[in-house]
């Protein structure tokens, strides 16, 4: 598939700037897992504070752009599955209706950093569900910086009802 | 369950022993608990009152109890988890037919 760009994520997502943390889907497999990149700049705001003179990707931030793609991973499971994601454009889909299902993140477990994220690193993101119940989904997440694992844990995600 | 010799009743008996100490290691393990698996009684409810799990606990609880003993628990059954008997009574009813294999290790 083509990848899925900022302006359709943009408009999947309730998130907005400064808080859309994922650039680009690059792989989906709806409702199961997905693989996206987030790259960082200098230009982040919370480089001013983290740290003066020495810029680091705050890890809760990577933590929330993998909870941001899981999102995207579990909204698109509401789609049609003929679903033709190389055309978005021409797709008929209430994305307000979609962006209303995102739920909120309820459980953050084994989260490791096992790696300094730095501007001009180009983060690449992997989710994929574990487990459902009821409401609640589990996802192994880990992102990737040039092969090397930056972060790696557990999330929980719930589904607005 | 159909027993037939006395033999039968005693190892059934002894499994579900076995099952349900491994629930509760599973319950104190998987939610981080910081009590004995001992602690919990078998028919202490784990919700509200009692134990005190939620629903964030009950996804975990499913994880691991499809991890140690290949059962799912699907969504609308969730009186499954009232107390380690009724895990217990479901695990030994969904387990594989062979369930004699099951590593305890």
């Amino acid at each position: 598939m083509k990848p899925i760009e900022a302006k359709y994520i943009y408009r999947l997502l309730p998130h907005k700037y400064p808080f859309l943390l994922i650039d680009r889907v690059v792989k989906l497999d709806p409702g199961k897992s997905a693989v996206g990149i987030k790259n960082v700049t200098i230009n982040e705001p919370y480089f001013t504070g983290h740290f003066p003179g020495e810029p680091i990707v705050p890890g809760v931030l990577i933590v929330e752009s993998l909870a941001q793609l899981t999102a995207v991973m579990y909204c698109t499971g509401a789609f049609p599955e003929d679903t033709n994601w190389d055309d978005m454009d021409s797709l008929d889909i209430d994305y307000a209706a979609i962006a209303d299902k995102v739920g909120y993140l309820v459980d953050i477990r084994n989260m490791k950093f096992k790696r300094i994220v730095r501007p001009g690193d180009s983060m690449e993101l992997r989710v994929r569900k574990k487990a459902q119940f009821a409401n609640l989904m589990q996802i192994q997440v880990e992102a990737l910086v040039d092969g090397q694992v930056a972060v790696e844990g557990t999330l929980s995600v719930s589904e607005k009802i | 369950m159909k027993f037939t010799t006395k033999e039968e009743v005693l190892q059934y008996a002894e499994k579900r022993r076995e099952i349900c100490e491994k629930i509760k290691e599973i319950i104190v393990e998987q939610l981080c608990l910081d009590i004995e698996p001992a602690f919990i009684t078998d028919d202490q409810p784990l919700f509200g009152r009692g134990l005190e799990l939620d629903s964030i606990d009950a996804l975990e609880l499913a994880v691991g109890i499809y991890n140690e003993f290949s059962v799912t628990v699907s969504d609308g059954e969730s009186e499954v988890f009232s107390s380690v008997n009724t895990i217990a009574d479901y695990v030994m009813e969904n387990m594989d037919e062979d369930g004699d294999d099951l590593d305890f290790g």
